[in-house]
């Protein structure tokens, strides 16, 4: 199928499913508009997940990548495409408890969808005018929804900062695909490839300022050290569902598209930009674990947390070069899924715990396995996996990426990263050791809570995920690999 | 050998039987004690079987019962492999023992939260059995983080007043010592032809610089589990912050990961490097032994001092092999790693009844403080018959095998160089801190107000099971013997020894 096509049916099934559930909001009856918003949106991303799956497997059994200027298909489109909507979908079912009752709904699912085409688009992305259309539109929905709850002063709060850094973000990418174009007269990206291979002035300072401007507008989303600093407000004063989609969902945008720029358009310029990915990788994982330790809200721990994971994905993107080339990708990939998996099943049990007991202060975490033994069990078995404890899926893909970096010559890297695994089990460990082994704090009661049942059933889903991918990594490894060795 | 799986059926009976044990627990918590005790019985069997059959064979060199490899992460060296030869027999043979031993004693002294203890408890069985047998690096560190996740929320859960803090250091010492023990794999791994985390194809493959990295890297991880000074610190908190059954585990087993992790890879893999740089390990070894006897003679907690014991007596195990590994004659190196291998299988038992019977003590007695324990041969006889039979263990007195395996230690490590003569005077600190500790409750006069209840029947005979296996390993020593020195007189020759 042309790539055309195909991302046109996405955009077809998405629009429509997004503009239906928006109408809905013009009915007069409140439960009708949040049920029918909630089901149509449920009902799109099962059908578009279902048509990338069908996708896959006709690309299995027949593998021939197409190309236009606009998109192309290959392995590691749909590889994103998979990983972003399985996060929509977790979202958007734990939306039917955590957001339920709140005012606007039908808007909140159609903003949903319209950021989650932004990000499958992102995946198939070939040209840099199409990743910025893409980028925005992605992002500008997710600005509104940080916003959603608007007597919320710290929703507010979170949504100014994230909408203003967002824009600037958006801004330099502008900046940067400005200048390549500038400079190679294109903005497709195999031709920009070959206007600055063919070129003599490759090294020029223009390129290395693109290629800096590229670093800092996708770290922004990407959660890049020293571009942070809005993670952790936006997160908590957000909507926690919401939180969950951007660090499990559009953050992940960032990374696929750093991909097709560094490492498929700019392979030539890779002495630049892996030292800047090794010293940016080092100070991401270590200062979001420092400063994860000493966080007293468990939203903001995880914010912190996820800044982290994102350090340890840029261990791939610093040894993305020969020798080491196709495992740090592969490595990427495979943390990338782990991640999106990990950090929704984190966010979506805080979520819970948020709906039912109110505070996600780590105070009412306290013994709370008698209370919530559901959302404890997930959320104990998504923080040890985040900890890369053997048999869970973190473990493998962390080993993967510690692998690649001792290969491509950067032990020092390895050993920054397994160092940093240690210290985030101190935090990991302590959330855990709150659950199960101290007692109950205050006023909170040690009876059992019923605990939301659509949260309920996500988070198990998300536990056997990461479960089963730990005793059987193949199935996403596998997978990875196939789509790192495809782009050559 | 066989068609059956023996080791995976090893491993994966407690496994997946701990999930069983649970659900049978939400029935009736009577129900789950019974039902593990079965399961450890089964294992007990079955290992007893496989190293019945191991022992006739005479093949303890070589690996037997081997499955695999069997692909597990494709392409990546990683796979499901397999194997046991005397070193890992005997230890998957103590480990069931104490399996069944700490099902017994737990039935006494573990009154809360029985379901998820006793499914803890299989898993941790299961796990580091599967740590003894895996033939694959990683599979090995797979199972080796397994082993931390049940002992840190049986310190956590069940432990005393500073549980919280106990568990905690327990679980950042390991885990970091276990990261830094994982990347010395990865280069291993990257740094041989072909690329493979195979133990048996690594054998003599791996180039000297690779080796030397490795051993300290993979020094962090055997270091803190054995425990080595001066990465010891976390040991005497856990213990004595855990119920008795689980410090049987903790010394009886978890320490022995650290033990065989430096039989298994420094001198099965960096051969080179080990008898090389074996003073610098065998320095480490004497430092410990010394330290732990010297810190326990100054003990006021009963448990803390068999926990220093631990310590003391762990540091045969790492003089034992380097001093065999280094040895200059055949003979000095089988008894050095022969030796060690022994101690580790000998300091199980001996450890295990030591433990057990202070948290009898302490809960009969309401204190494990020595100063405040008086009179124990009139308050409770039968305690203190088991304090003294137990004692006798650890003091290594030749009544049990435990001395012969430190004896073997010493004469091996006398053959490497005779300033290692020094490490006698570490049997003889054993004997006197705990003659003074005996002196002092047992022989002491009993205060007039205090009563005190005695062991029950039950609890004596759970006891005095861990002694069975050190008697008659003194008068058989061939037993362990038989299949532990063909493999130690291999490592040597693989060290280039006997040349």
């Amino acid at each position: 199928m042309s790539a055309t096509i195909l991302v046109l049916e996405y955009a077809v099934i998405y629009t429509v499913g997004s503009l239906l559930a928006s109408m809905l909001s013009l009915s007069k009856k409140a439960g009708v508009k949040q049920s029918a918003a909630f089901y149509a949106s449920l009902a799109v991303l099962a059908v578009s997940l279902a048509f990338t799956l069908l996708n896959i497997a006709i690309y299995l059994i027949e593998p021939k990548p197409s190309f236009t200027n606009l998109f192309h298909e290959d392995l590691l489109s749909y590889f994103f495409a998979i990983t972003v909507q399985l996060v929509s979908l977790f979202v958007v079912l734990s939306s039917r408890n955590y957001m339920w009752g709140d005012r606007n709904l039908s808007v909140y699912f159609s903003l949903l969808l319209f950021s989650t085409l932004g990000m499958v688009l992102l995946a198939f992305a070939a040209d840099l005018l199409m990743i910025i259309v893409a980028w925005e539109l992605m992002s500008i929905p997710t600005y509104v929804l940080a916003g959603l709850r608007k007597d919320n002063p710290f929703s507010n709060e979170a949504s100014i900062k994230y909408f203003l850094l967002g824009a600037f973000s958006s801004g330099i990418l502008l900046y940067a695909i400005s200048l390549t174009y500038g400079l190679t007269g294109t903005t497709n990206l195999p031709a920009v490839l070959q206007a600055l291979q063919a070129s003599a002035t490759r090294l020029d300072p223009l390129t290395i300022l693109a290629l800096a401007l590229f670093i800092a507008g996708f770290g922004f989303k990407m959660s890049v050290v020293p571009f942070h600093m809005w993670i952790p407000d936006a997160y908590e004063g957000a909507p926690t569902t919401i939180s969950t989609f951007l660090s499990a969902g559009t953050k992940k945008a960032g990374f696929v598209v750093a991909i097709r720029v560094f490492v498929v358009a700019l392979p030539f310029l890779s002495t630049n930009w892996t030292t800047a990915f090794a010293i940016l990788a080092l100070a991401t994982m270590t200062l979001g674990n420092v400063a994860a330790l000493t966080q007293r809200s468990l939203t903001r721990m995880l914010a912190y947390s996820s800044i982290a994971q994102a350090g340890y994905i840029l261990i791939g993107f610093a040894v993305a070069t020969e020798p080491a080339k196709t495992l740090a990708l592969i490595g990427v990939l495979f943390h990338v899924f782990n991640h999106a998996v990990m950090q929704s099943s984190a966010f979506l049990a805080v979520a819970a715990v948020d709906r039912t007991i109110g505070r996600a202060s780590l105070d009412s975490f306290a013994s709370l396995w008698r209370r919530m033994p559901i959302t404890s069990f997930a959320l104990a078995v998504s923080l040890l996996a985040l900890a890369g404890i053997p048999p869970l899926n973190g473990f493998w893909s962390k080993l993967v990426l510690f692998t690649a970096a001792i290969q491509g010559d950067m032990a020092w890297l390895a050993l920054a990263g397994v160092l940093n695994s240690a210290l985030s089990l101190g935090y990991y460990a302590w959330v855990i050791k709150r659950m199960y082994i101290d007692e109950p704090t205050g006023s909170m009661g040690q009876s059992r809570i019923k605990e939301p049942a659509v949260i309920s059933a996500v988070l198990l889903a998300a536990t056997a995920i990461i479960i089963i991918l730990g005793i059987y990594p193949s199935l996403i490894y596998d997978l990875a690999k196939a789509a790192v060795l495809a782009l050559g | 050998m066989l068609d059956v799986p023996i080791l995976s059926l090893l491993i994966f009976i407690p496994i997946v039987g701990s999930v069983l044990v649970y659900l049978l627990g939400r029935l009736r918590e009577r129900l789950c004690e019974l039902a593990s005790l079965v399961i450890t019985i089964v294992v007990f069997a079955l290992s007893l079987y496989m190293y019945g059959l191991l022992f006739a064979s005479k093949e303890g060199a070589s690996f037997s019962f081997v499955e695999g490899p069997f692909n597990w992460l494709g392409g990546f060296g990683v796979d499901y492999y397999l194997g046991v030869d005397g070193l890992s027999a005997s230890l998957i043979l103590i480990s069931s023992i104490l399996s069944v031993l700490v099902v017994l004693g737990s039935w006494d002294l573990i009154t809360e939260k029985k379901p998820i203890y006793y499914f803890l408890i299989l898993l941790f069985e299961g796990s580091i059995i599967g740590v003894f047998c895996s033939l694959n690096l990683i599979l090995f560190y797979v199972f080796w983080e397994i082993v931390l996740i049940p002992m840190f929320f049986f310190i956590g859960v069940w432990g005393g007043p500073r549980r919280k803090y106990a568990a905690m250091k327990f679980l950042i010492f390991t885990y970091v010592g276990s990261v830094v023990m994982l990347l010395g794999f990865i280069l291993i791994y990257l740094f041989t032809t072909p690329n493979t985390f195979n133990i048996p194809e690594l054998v003599g493959k791996i180039p000297f610089w690779v080796q030397l990295l490795a051993s300290a890297a993979t020094f962090a991880g055997f270091g803190v589990k054995l425990p080595v000074v001066p990465l010891h610190t976390w040991l005497p908190d856990a213990h004595v912050e855990a119920p008795a059954p689980i410090s049987v585990f903790l010394a009886g087993l978890l320490l022995k990961m650290g033990g065989y992790g430096f039989i298994r890879v420094n001198l099965g893999i960096l051969a080179d490097v080990s008898r090389q740089y074996a003073w610098v390990f065998i320095s480490f070894g004497i430092l410990t032994m010394f330290y732990g006897a010297l810190v326990a003679m100054v003990q006021r907690d009963l448990k803390r001092m068999i926990a220093l014991t631990s310590i003391n007596h762990m540091g045969f195990v790492l003089l034992g092999s380097f001093a065999g590994i280094s040895a200059s004659t055949t003979q000095g190196a089988v008894y050095g790693i022969s030796g060690a291998i022994f101690q580790m299988f000998n300091h199980a038992a001996a450890i295990g009844i030591l433990f057990m019977l202070s948290g009898y003590i302490h809960e009969q007695a309401g204190t494990r403080n020595i100063d405040e324990l008086k009179g124990l041969r009139i308050g409770m006889p039968k305690t203190a018959l088991v304090l003294i039979l137990g004692s006798l263990a650890g003091m290594s007195v030749p009544i049990y095998s435990s001395f012969l395996s430190e004896w073997m230690v010493i004469l091996g490590a006398i053959s490497v160089n005779s300033w290692y003569a020094i490490t006698v005077l570490i049997p003889l600190l054993t004997v006197a801190y705990f003659l003074w500790m005996i002196k002092r409750t047992v022989l002491s006069q009993l205060p007039e107000r205090i009563h005190y209840h005695d062991l029950r029947n039950r609890a004596m005979i759970g006891l005095l099971l861990y002694l069975v296996p050190l008697f008659l390993l003194l008068i058989l020593p061939s037993l362990i013997l038989g299949v532990v020195d063909p493999l130690s007189l291999l490592l040597y020759q693989g060290a280039g020894g006997g040349k």
